[in-house]
């Protein structure tokens, strides 16, 4: 878990093949395997907002490196108080593998390994669960194009994307693919009664270094109505974060 | 210490806060106020303690420096001062130096101290504190060499400090059954600020994508006192007229490992530590000053298991004296058990945790429920009970302190 904040179907590259004739498989698989850069690093602010218009902020700072077998993550907690200097590292595996994860609580003085099958869980207590912000592989679902509409001025593809597994958490996603660039605009999240659980809207984004690079996003829940921002900020990519980053000594040090 | 004088240590801190800030100095910290009272007899407050804890980091590329004071003041009006740390870090290529007060932690197991052996610990309210404040800083030299994802640790401790126990008078005082009012001989009680007097340990850990796991070794004194006990028996009536007591502390040697890793969901932990010169009280009457020395195995194996969003892990624990005779006082396999369950709600705002003790050999138990909300960003309140289980034991001996307690807790 904790692939997230990558939102990696989300983050594409242009595309300059023909687009005539394309499945929703297709289109899938080219938002998932357009390249977001070999390493990322930045800040990011989450603020909560619950029914009653009350807000929470959390604040991160997070690296992410990829060597194509491996994505390694380590994140520092800076707020709130009583979580600031706690870091978290995850290293997820395109062989199978489960995650190994990792958390480092100063308190404690230890960084201790955690287990990591919960990937329906709600990432600090955002409107975010760690398969919302993760690397879902198009094969995982079964795709279908809808139809093609335009919204917020944007020409898009809309794929509806069912679980090949019995138990996954959603009974089905709707994606808002852009013609242009293959940058998922909006997803619709339906819980296991076929109801719409959550919309995702992309607020902000722009190239990074050669990457189109996600700046904020906004998760809503609808039948609870509360909802969540993320903000990206000093966003870095292909900087070269060393291996070393993503070791205990670093936990230990934070960011 | 006195009270002027810690007046004048805060107002210093206080007067030192702007110039600190502009040297970006880190100010973290906490106020808190934690009060319990006893569910037995006149509902007596075990506790009322108001507590203001303070970290001041200052961090650069290859220096570091914290120091961590806190003060906590009583409902007697006692008001207490202390470091929880205090250390300077060197930072190189390949190592890293930390001197100072500070707390070093080993081993992999939960509320329980199998080879973590390094920090002494403060058990003047027992194992109910948060363990960030039962274990002590001790001053030391670490020096830790990194290579890969793998880390050799040293430590030099110059000066022993030993295991903080409640005072005299104390309800977290552990019983101690004596036949006649013993009197205290104290003169071997302390250990010489000397350099043959220093504690050594080391640890080799490695952290990987199928395991991590430490192996710890370590000479050092022994945090609890051994009590030596002399008995003055009247010749002609044979009667016992005397008991004289008189704390050591003895050497230690320990080795030990510990382990966690992945299997599928659930998350395997394992940890083992083999002491040797640890000594025993013994009934056993042809032995002069009630003691034994026994080497002794401690180890542990848990699992941690998240199931429909709730946190488990249950721990199965045994201290097994080794070359066993009749007399000791301690059970020749003492086990105990933990669980704990843990789930968050209202978006992390409301938690819900239990967390168990159980003495297997006794039949009594810790139980400690508690439910915290965060009122907003930092702000916490905590409502909890301990319930002790059985009339003996290490748990059961504190049959009356059942007790609620509530913390209230800013963050900064």
């Amino acid at each position: 878990m904790l692939t997230m904040l990558t939102l990696a179907f989300l983050v594409t590259g242009f595309s300059n093949q023909s687009n005539a004739q394309l499945t929703g498989q297709q289109i899938m698989e080219k938002v998932y395997y357009n390249p977001s850069g070999d390493d990322t690093q930045g800040k990011l602010s989450m603020t909560l907002t619950n029914n009653r218009g009350e807000e929470r902020v959390r604040t991160l700072t997070q690296y992410i490196k990829d060597d194509g077998k491996v994505e390694k993550k380590i994140m520092y907690f800076l707020s709130p108080a009583d979580v600031r200097n706690t870091s978290f590292m995850n290293w997820s595996y395109t062989d199978g593998r489960g995650d190994d994860q990792w958390i480092y609580l100063p308190a404690l003085k230890r960084t201790r390994r955690i287990s990591s099958d919960g990937k329906s869980d709600y990432f600090m207590g955002s409107d975010f669960t760690y398969d919302d912000l993760g690397d879902r592989h198009p094969n995982q679902d079964s795709h279908k194009l809808l139809r093609e509409e335009t919204i917020d001025g944007q020409a898009c593809y809309v794929v509806e994307s069912t679980p090949k597994e019995d138990d996954y958490m959603y009974s089905k996603t709707i994606t808002w693919v852009m013609k242009d660039n293959f940058l998922g605009l909006k997803r619709e999240f339906y819980d296991d009664r076929d109801r719409l659980l959550k919309v995702l809207s992309i607020k902000d984004f722009k190239k990074i270094d050669g990457f189109w690079t996600i700046l904020e996003t906004e998760m809503h829940n609808v039948q609870r109505d509360h909802k969540t921002i993320m903000k990206f900020t000093d966003v870095k990519k292909n900087k070269g974060i060393p291996e070393s980053r993503f070791t205990e000594r670093s936990m230990t040090l934070g960011g | 210490m006195k009270i002027q004088t810690i007046i004048a240590t805060l107002l210093a801190l206080i007067l030192l806060t702007p110039a600190m800030a502009q040297e970006n100095i880190d100010i973290t910290g906490y106020a808190r106020n934690y009060t319990g009272v006893l569910t037995g007899g006149n509902n007596d407050f075990s506790i009322i303690q108001n507590t203001f804890d303070l970290k001041f980091e200052k961090n650069s590329d290859k220096i570091s420096l914290k120091v961590n004071p806190y003060l906590n003041h009583y409902f007697d009006s006692d008001l207490e001062l202390g470091l929880r740390e205090a250390f300077l870090d060197m930072r190189f290529d390949k190592f890293d130096l930390r001197i100072g007060k500070q707390q070093i932690i080993y081993g992999k197991a939960e509320g329980v101290f199998i080879t973590d052996a390094v920090s002494p610990k403060d058990l003047r309210e027992f194992l109910l504190p948060d363990f960030n404040e039962i274990r002590m800083g001790i001053t030391a030299a670490k020096v830790n060499y990194y290579f890969g994802n793998s880390t050799i640790e040293a430590v030099w401790a110059p000066i022993f400090t030993p295991t903080q126990m409640p005072d005299e008078g104390s309800i977290w005082r552990p019983s101690m059954i004596f036949p006649i009012t013993p009197t205290y001989d104290y003169s071997t009680a302390e250990i010489d600020p000397q350099l043959e007097n220093s504690e050594f340990f080391l640890r080799f850990s490695s952290m990987g994508s199928r395991a991590d796991f430490e192996v710890v070794g370590g000479y050092f004194w022994d945090d609890d006192p051994t009590m030596h006990i002399t008995k003055e028996i009247d010749p002609a009536t044979m009667q016992l007229t005397g008991l004289t007591v008189r704390p050591e502390h003895h050497r230690l040697a320990m080795g030990g490992a510990s382990f966690s890793t992945p299997l599928g969901p659930t998350l395997l932990r394992g940890e083992g530590g083999y002491y040797s010169g640890k000594y025993f009280q013994t009934e056993t009457p042809t032995i002069s000053d009630a003691t034994i020395k026994r080497d002794y195995l401690h180890y542990m194996v848990g699992l941690d298991y998240t199931l429909a969003g709730v946190m488990l892990s249950g721990q199965f624990i045994q201290e097994n004296i080794l070359d066993y005779e009749q007399g000791i006082r301690n059970d020749e396999v003492e086990s105990t058990i933990t669980f704990l369950a843990k789930k968050d709600f209202l978006r992390e705002k409301l938690w819900l945790e239990l967390f168990t003790y159980i003495g297997v050999n006794n039949e009594d138990a810790l139980i400690r429920p508690k439910i915290s909300y965060a009122f907003a960003d930092g702000f916490d309140v905590q409502f909890g009970a301990n319930i002790f289980v059985g009339d003996k034991g290490r748990f059961g001996q504190y049959y009356a302190n059942d007790m609620i307690y509530t913390k209230i807790k800013y963050s900064f």
